[in-house]
C-alpha cells in the first residue's frame, strides 16, 4: 500500500506564500494568502478544511490532481480563480464561496462534483468546457459580471437545483453543450436568465423557474432545445426564440410577462400544451416571415457571419444551410393545443378559429414589415385548436 | 483577386492547367522544395497549395504543380501564408493502386518577396482510413511510465518527419495507451520518432500546459523491420515545468525584437480591455497562424507586438488564439487602414494607437 505523506498546515493568521506546487497529499486549514499560482499535481490531493480562507493576489489555484474542499472561502484581488483540469468525480467542492475572480471555477474536462457553492462577483462564475461531465448542484451564482455559468464545448455537466440571481449578462449560457440534466433551477433578476445558442445546443430544460428577468430564456442561432415544465413569471420577455431556432416548448406555464413568447427572424418553434396566463402579450412575431426566409434568409446569415468574423474567415463554428432549413415555410407558426387563460379562452370562443386574438401580435395585426426597402408579409400564429383547461399543474 | 492575376499572370495559367512550373514569375516569390518517398526523390507527384489548414480545407487548391524527375518543384505565389500537400496516385509493380500523401510538417509556409525553401518531406502510403498501411505483425510496443508508475491513457504520437521538432499536428498517427500504460502500434517498415503526452484534461491535441506529462522517446528514431514488433524500453514521461514552459512561451511568436508596434486595446467606450492578444499576419486574409503575437494586454489594455522584420502586417486582436470564435470573446482589428494593415520599417518602435474590440456573444 502506497504511503501518503499528510501535511497539515494550520494557520491562525495570514501567511504570505510564494509559488507552490502541491505534489503530495496536503491539508490546508485557517487563513492563507498567495501571490503566485498554486498547482496541485496529478496524484496529489489537496484537502481544504471548513472555515479556511484562501486569498489570492493575481494568481490561481490549478488542480490536476484532486481537490476536496468544504465550507471554505476562496477570494482575492485580480485573481484568476480555480482551474480544475481533467479532475474526476473524487474532486468535490462543497459549500464553498468563490468571489472576485476572472473565472470563479474553470472546469476543463473531467467530472468534478460541485455542490452548494456560492459564486459571486466574478467576471464569469463558472466555465465548463473540454467535454466535461460532473454535476453542479445547489449552487448560487449571484452578481457575476458577465455569465453565472458558462457551459461549452460538448460538455454534459448536470445543473440541478441551482439559483442564478442578478448576473449582469447571462445567468447560464449553453454553447455547443448538452447538460445531462438541467432541472429544478431558479433564475431571478438576470439580464438574460438562460441563453441557449448555436446549432448543436439541444438540451432538455426541465422544471425550472424564471422570475423577473429581462429575458427569461433566449434560444438563438439554430439551437433546438426542448423546454418543458418551466414556470416563467413576471419577466419582461418570457421565451425569446431568435434567428432560425426551432425549439419544442411544451408543458410550460408562462404568466404575467410583458411578452410571453417572442419569435423573430425565421424561427419556427413547436408550441403546444403550454399555459399562457395574464401576459401583456402572449405571443408576438417580430421580423418573422416565411417569404423573407425563402428569399433572403441564407444570404443574410452569410453576410452576418462575414461581418462578425474576427479576421475574415476565422469566425464562429458554422452550420450549413441544410441544417438550418425550416421544415416548412407556409407563413404560419404552430401554437395549437395551448391554454390561453380564462379570458383568452372566452375571447377565442367569441371570435372563432379565424379571428384575431387581442393577445397575439402577428400578421393579422401588422401585415408587413420592411427590410432593405422591400415589404415582406409577417407570419401568423395558428392558435386553433385551443385547450379549454390548463395544460399544466405547475404552481407559482 | 484580379490584381493578383495581373501581377502574376502565370498564376492564372497554373489554376487553369497546372503549368506554372514552366513559366517565370515577375518577382520570383513562391515556394520550392523536393518530395520524397522512402527517402528517395518522387517524380511526377502532385504538389497542392492551400490557403487554409486541413480542418478548414473544403475548396480546390489555390495552386497545383508537379514534381520533376528529381522530385523537385517550384511554384510561384503572391505574398501570403500557404499549406503544402504532396500527393501521388500510382500503380505498383504487382498491379496494386496506392495513394501516397503527406502534408509539409512545417505548414504553414510564409511567402514574402522571394522563393522560400520548403524542407524535403516523405509521402506515406495511405490506408483506407488515411493512416499508413501496416501489417499486424510489424510495429512497436511499450509501456508509458511516470516516476516509475504506469501512466494510463496517454497518447503516443508517431512522427515520420522531425523538421517541425516533434511538435504540432504533423504526426502520422496518434494512439492511446491502455489503462495500464501499455501500447502496441502496427506500423509499416520504416524509421519513426515517438513522442508520448498526457494532458491533464485528457485531450488528444492542443498546447501543453504546466503539469502535463511529456517526453520524446530517448531512442528516437526507431527502426521498424518487417514481421517484428519492436519492444521498447520503458518510455518515461516528465512533467512540464512551469518555469520552462514560461520561458518557451517567451520564445517563438512572442520573441522580443528590435521592431515593435505598441498601442492600447479598448472597448467601444474607450475603456482598456485586458487579456487580449494582438496578432500580426502577413496574409491580408488574416487566416491560419499569425507570424507574431503579443502577450495578453494588461489591466491598462496596453500591448507590445514584436516583429521579426519590417514590412506590411495585418493586425487583429482577440481574447484567445486558435480555434473558432466563442461567445464572450473580445475581438477586433486595427482600423487605421481599411484592410487592417500597417507598414513598418525595420527597427521601428511605432505607436498604433488604439484597437477597438467588441465582445462577441
Amino acid at each position: 500500500m502506497r504511503f501518503f505523506l499528510l501535511i497539515a498546515l494550520t494557520f491562525f493568521f495570514t501567511t504570505p506564500a510564494a509559488a507552490l506546487v502541491v505534489d503530495q497529499d496536503t491539508v490546508w486549514d485557517g487563513q492563507h494568502s498567495f501571490s503566485e499560482d498554486v498547482q496541485v499535481l496529478a496524484g496529489a490531493t489537496l484537502t481544504v478544511l471548513p472555515g479556511s480562507q484562501l486569498h489570492f493576489s493575481g494568481a490561481r489555484l490549478e488542480v490536476s490532481g484532486r481537490l476536496v474542499a468544504e465550507g471554505a472561502e476562496f477570494s482575492g484581488e485580480n485573481w484568476e480563480g480555480l482551474r480544475l483540469k481533467g479532475v474526476d468525480n473524487t474532486t468535490r467542492i462543497t459549500d464553498c464561496v468563490i468571489k472576485g475572480a476572472a473565472t470563479g471555477v474553470f472546469v476543463l474536462g473531467g467530472g468534478p462534483q460541485l455542490e452548494g457553492m456560492i459564486l459571486s462577483a466574478n467576471k464569469v462564475g463558472m466555465e465548463v468546457r473540454g467535454k466535461a461531465a460532473g454535476k453542479v448542484t445547489r449552487c448560487r451564482f449571484t452578481g457575476n459580471l458577465k455569465v453565472g455559468l458558462f457551459i461549452k464545448d460538448d460538455s454534459t455537466t448536470s445543473v440541478v437545483d441551482c439559483r442564478f440571481e442578478g448576473n449582469l449578462r447571462y445567468g447560464v449560457y449553453l454553447y455547443h453543450a448538452r447538460p445531462q440534466m438541467f432541472q429544478g433551477n431558479q433564475f431571478v433578476n438576470n439580464d438574460t436568465g438562460l441563453m441557449i445558442a448555436y446549432h448543436g445546443t439541444d438540451p432538455e430544460v426541465l422544471d425550472n423557474r424564471f422570475e423577473e428577468n429581462t429575458i427569461a430564456v433566449q434560444v438563438d442561432r439554430a439551437a433546438r432545445p426542448v423546454l418543458r415544465g418551466n414556470l416563467l413569471l413576471g419577466n419582461q420577455t418570457g421565451f425569446y426564440i431568435y434567428r432560425r431556432s426551432d425549439p419544442l416548448l411544451t408543458g410550460n406555464r408562462i404568466e404575467e410577462n410583458g411578452v410571453g413568447l417572442l419569435i423573430a427572424y425565421s424561427s419556427y418553434p413547436e408550441v403546444e400544451s403550454n399555459d399562457f396566463m395574464s401576459n401583456e402579450i402572449a405571443v408576438k412575431l417580430e421580423f418573422q416571415s416565411s417569404s423573407w426566409e425563402a428569399k433572403r434568409g441564407a444570404d443574410a446569415r452569410a453576410g452576418e457571419t462575414s461581418a462578425r468574423s474576427a479576421f475574415a474567415g476565422q469566425g464562429m463554428r458554422s452550420v450549413s444551410e441544410e441544417d438550418r432549413r425550416a421544415k416548412r415555410l407556409d407563413g404560419m407558426v404552430n401554437a395549437g393545443d395551448n391554454w390561453w387563460g380564462r379570458e383568452g379562452t372566452l375571447e377565442l370562443a367569441s371570435i372563432g378559429p379565424d379571428g384575431n386574438p387581442s393577445f397575439i401580435h402577428d400578421g393579422r395585426d401588422q401585415t408587413t414589415f420592411v427590410d432593405e426597402g422591400e415589404e415582406y408579409p409577417l407570419d401568423k400564429v395558428a392558435h386553433s385548436p385551443w385547450r379549454k383547461d390548463p395544460a399544466t399543474e405547475i404552481e407559482r | 483577386m484580379n490584381n493578383v492575376f495581373l501581377k502574376y499572370p502565370c498564376l492564372l495559367l497554373l489554376l487553369l492547367g497546372g503549368l506554372l512550373s514552366a513559366c517565370t514569375p515577375e518577382n520570383g516569390s513562391g515556394l520550392s522544395g523536393q518530395l520524397l518517398f522512402q527517402d528517395q526523390p518522387l517524380a511526377t507527384a502532385q504538389l497542392e497549395i492551400y490557403l487554409k489548414a486541413d480542418k478548414d480545407r473544403s475548396v480546390q487548391p489555390f495552386a497545383v504543380t508537379t514534381t520533376d524527375a528529381e522530385g523537385r518543384y517550384q511554384v510561384s505565389l503572391p505574398e501570403g501564408s500557404y499549406f503544402v500537400i504532396g500527393k501521388k496516385r500510382e500503380t505498383t509493380d504487382d498491379g496494386r493502386t496506392r495513394m501516397l500523401m503527406a502534408e509539409s510538417p512545417a505548414n504553414p509556409h510564409q511567402v514574402a518577396d522571394r522563393i522560400a525553401p520548403v524542407a524535403s518531406f516523405n509521402l506515406r502510403e495511405m490506408g483506407r482510413e488515411g493512416l499508413p498501411v501496416a501489417d499486424e505483425k510489424t510495429g512497436v510496443a511499450g509501456l508509458i511510465t511516470y516516476q516509475g508508475e504506469p501512466v494510463s491513457r496517454s497518447f503516443i504520437y508517431i512522427y515520420t518527419e522531425t523538421d517541425a521538432g516533434l511538435i504540432g499536428p504533423s504526426y502520422g498517427e496518434a494512439v492511446q495507451a491502455d489503462q495500464n500504460g501499455r501500447f502496441t502500434i502496427n506500423l509499416p517498415v520504416g524509421r519513426y520518432s515517438l513522442v508520448a503526452r498526457k494532458r491533464a484534461d485528457g485531450s488528444r491535441s492542443g498546447a501543453l500546459s504546466p503539469g502535463d506529462l511529456n517526453a520524446a522517446y530517448p531512442g528516437n528514431p526507431v527502426e521498424i523491420r518487417s514481421g517484428e514488433i519492436l519492444a521498447l524500453n520503458t518510455f518515461a514521461l516528465t512533467r512540464v515545468d512551469a518555469e520552462v514552459h514560461a520561458l518557451r512561451q517567451a520564445e517563438g511568436v512572442f520573441t522580443k525584437t528590435e521592431t515593435l508596434l505598441r498601442g492600447q486595446v479598448v472597448d467601444a467606450d474607450d475603456l482598456p480591455v485586458s487579456d487580449v492578444y494582438v496578432f500580426a499576419y502577413l496574409d491580408s486574409r488574416m487566416v491560419g497562424k499569425p507570424v507574431h503575437m503579443s502577450v495578453p494586454t494588461g489591466a491598462d489594455g496596453s500591448f507590445s507586438l514584436f516583429l521579426s522584420d519590417g514590412g506590411t502586417y495585418y493586425i487583429g486582436a482577440r481574447s484567445a488564439f486558435g480555434g473558432p470564435l466563442e461567445p464572450g470573446e473580445w475581438v477586433g482589428t486595427f482600423d487605421g487602414q481599411a484592410d487592417h494593415s500597417v507598414t513598418v520599417t525595420r527597427g521601428a518602435n511605432d505607436d498604433l494607437g488604439t484597437i477597438i474590440v467588441k465582445e462577441f456573444w
